[in-house]
């Protein structure tokens, strides 16, 4: 085996998975970013928009641009862009910096996505160089907000973009080492309308699973980021199964990508509805979400390069599909959990009002949790609060504590209760996205005629 | 495989899994996992306190005049509540329905026989009173019996509920000093004009 192809494919392999975890990696992150870079919600959300919108927009002109330039040059200068920008993230002092250096790190992914596509092909050949460069992107999809929680919780939300300056640092050689020739070949297809269709409205679904589960998880359930990060990470566990289950099977590819739809769908729908708070709820329809998305995410990026010159045109038409599909996600499931958080805190307080009437307590303790409470509900306006120091600071006695535990334990309880039905109907909408989807390959297409 | 097994394979596999775990969710009350719901402020509801004496009785008042002004209102007890937490103006309504409500509540325990005697609130009233140590003492040598027969509890209840300002006990209401200021005043007034009531009515 050659070094090239020992060292200098698996660096690239691992690009392509970095770049695509870029797409989520951020999002057990945001809350921390909230905070440290004192800005509002909605501007943090730009921080994961505008990654996704950039790569979505740039991926077509950035692989028409491709044919014409020198694809080792264009590899190692996406990647040492890619490096430069993740550096100027994780030095960003302002939401407003942080949000340009993520556009550039967008840009800089979207030249080495591409040059990296064509590098691998040449390393490993046609078939198993596609399925490197498409196994590598579903498994940094899957593994992105796994990946970021565990780094902010163990370092902050600043190591997830240092961690990934050295792997694109050695990349950057190791692009160069790949003697890849631009294959001109003139625009023989047309883009594939159909796989990249499924694989938009597939994206927006799936960024229901993994974006509104971890703020579920983190914001709602009030868990540390790396309990959620271990939390998602069933998803990417589940989508390994699904090639032996797929093997298994052998079922043709549109019945394969139909079923992980379905899986996705199902499992978004069942994540709209658990029993309660506990984490092992959301294992089961975390599996389902996995298996689908690893049954259709690579399917669908195969079936929309397969036979298709030029292939770096068409993988730019795959990407932009993808996160198109994300941004879209995203646009259309913000403003639908925001309106519901806001709109749960009117039954959230009244059940907080409900259970301190009633509560086992002196009438002054009462009083004096009220009032805490309602400090602790005006400080954290707009977002979930957090009612431990109402309950930390309580001047009550020794006897009470127990019965003030209780109460504690109980209004945590309802606004995790109150968060949860917030956040449902935006699963719902993210299993109605998968069901489109679904529709799309559904639909019988044109029969061509010979 | 068959070319038709290969076909239904997958979707059945996943048709089965699927129904599975929305299956198991909904049988442990999947979709139900929400805040409670505010009960309905006008069926009567039963209350109690963890507290003795003047405050237990006051604190069951509280929540029964709560729950009855809540239901002239049309509002929940929570909603009424977090409405009364608020900072600013009390409208005219919010002051009736409450007055109206805390009398309905004396009534209700008038009712249902758990409104103490006055021979069980003496002490503690008097420790609060402001009144001269000789006549505390020959107040407290009185036995239960007298007491009782000169003070009626409910009568000095809605005496104290109809003196009261009660807009400006919800101005005050996290002023703890102020607000027992205020109770303690309307209630030894009360207990002066019952007295004193019963025994021109005697007379």
């Amino acid at each position: 085996m050659t070094p090239v192809r020992r060292v200098a494919a698996p660096l690239l392999a691992v690009t392509v998975a970095m770049v695509l975890a870029d797409s989520a990696v951020v999002t057990l992150a945001l809350p921390a970013i909230l905070f440290h870079l004192h800005t509002t919600v909605g501007q943090v959300a730009w921080v994961l928009i505008a990654f996704n919108l950039v790569l979505g927009v740039v991926a077509v002109p950035v692989a028409w641009a491709f044919a014409r330039a020198q694809p080792r040059i264009f590899s190692a200068v996406g990647i040492a862009v890619f490096a430069g920008a993740s550096a100027w993230c994780a030095g960003a002092g302002s939401i407003e910096v942080l949000i340009v250096a993520r556009c550039l790190q967008a840009l800089g992914g979207a030249l080495a996505l591409v040059g990296c596509l064509e590098q691998l092909v040449t390393v490993y050949g046609e078939k198993r160089g596609v399925t490197a460069w498409v196994t590598a992107g579903v498994v940094g999809t899957a593994t992105g907000p796994v990946a970021g929680g565990l780094l902010t919780d163990a370092f902050s939300w600043q190591a997830i973009f240092v961690v990934q300056v050295p792997f694109a640092v050695l990349a950057v050689p190791a692009a160069l080492a790949v003697p890849a020739t631009a294959a001109r070949v003139q625009d023989r297809h047309r883009p594939a309308l159909r796989p990249n269709l499924t694989l938009a409205l597939l994206s927006a679904a799936l960024t229901a699973a993994l974006f509104l589960l971890v703020l579920l998880l983190v914001e709602g359930w009030r868990r540390s980021p790396s309990t959620a990060a271990l939390t998602v990470s069933v998803v990417p566990l589940a989508a390994l199964a699904a090639r032996p289950l797929a093997r298994l099977l052998r079922p043709p590819p549109q019945v394969e990508v139909a079923a992980g739809c379905f899986l996705v769908a199902g499992g978004l729908a069942c994540l709209a509805i658990p029993p309660s708070s506990d984490l092992a709820w959301t294992a089961a329809p975390q599996a389902l979400v996995g298996l689908g998305l690893g049954l259709t995410v690579d399917r669908l990026t195969a079936q929309a390069m397969e036979m298709r010159l030029p292939r770096v045109q068409h993988a730019g038409w795959t990407i932009g599909a993808r996160h198109a599909g994300v941004v879209l996600g995203l646009a259309i499931l913000t403003p639908v959990f925001t309106a519901d958080l806001q709109d749960a805190q009117v039954p959230a307080q009244e059940a907080i009002a409900a259970l301190v009437l009633d509560a086992p307590l002196e009438a002054a303790d009462k009083i004096e949790v009220a009032q805490a409470l309602g400090r602790e509900l005006t400080d954290q306006e707009g977002r979930i609060p957090d009612l431990h120091r109402a309950f930390a600071d309580l001047d009550i006695a020794p006897e009470d504590r127990p019965a003030a535990d209780r109460l504690e334990r109980d209004l945590d309880a309802q606004l995790e209760a109150a968060a949860t039905r917030a956040f449902r109907d935006s699963f719902l909408i993210g299993a109605g996205l998968a069901l489109l989807a679904l529709l799309t390959v559904l639909v019988p297409g044109r029969r061509t005629t010979t | 495989m068959t070319s038709r097994l290969q076909l239904v394979a997958l979707p059945a596999v996943a048709v089965l899994l699927v129904s599975g775990v929305l299956g198991v969710q909904l049988a442990h009350d999947g979709g139900r996992f929400e805040p409670l719901h505010p009960a309905d402020p006008c069926v009567a509801r039963t209350v109690t306190s963890q507290s003795d004496g003047i405050d237990g009785l006051s604190e069951r008042l509280v929540l029964l005049g709560i729950d009855g002004a809540a239901c002239r209102l049309h509002l929940s007890r929570e909603a009424l509540t977090l409405q009364l937490a608020q900072p600013g103006a009390r409208s005219e309504e919010e002051v009736d329905a409450l007055r109206a409500g805390l009398h309905d509540a004396v009534r209700r325990m008038k009712d249902d026989g758990t409104l103490p005697p006055a021979s069980d609130l003496v002490d503690e009233a008097l420790d609060n009173a402001d009144l001269n140590g000789f006549l505390k003492a020959a107040i407290k040598a009185l036995p239960d019996s007298v007491i009782n027969a000169a003070v009626k509890i409910d009568d000095v209840l809605d005496r104290t509920i109809d003196d009261l300002d009660l807009r400006r006990v919800l101005e005050d209401i996290d002023d703890h000093d102020d607000l027992n200021r205020q109770v303690n005043a309307a209630v030894e007034q009360s207990v002066k004009d019952s007295v004193v009531d019963r025994l021109k009515s005697l007379l």
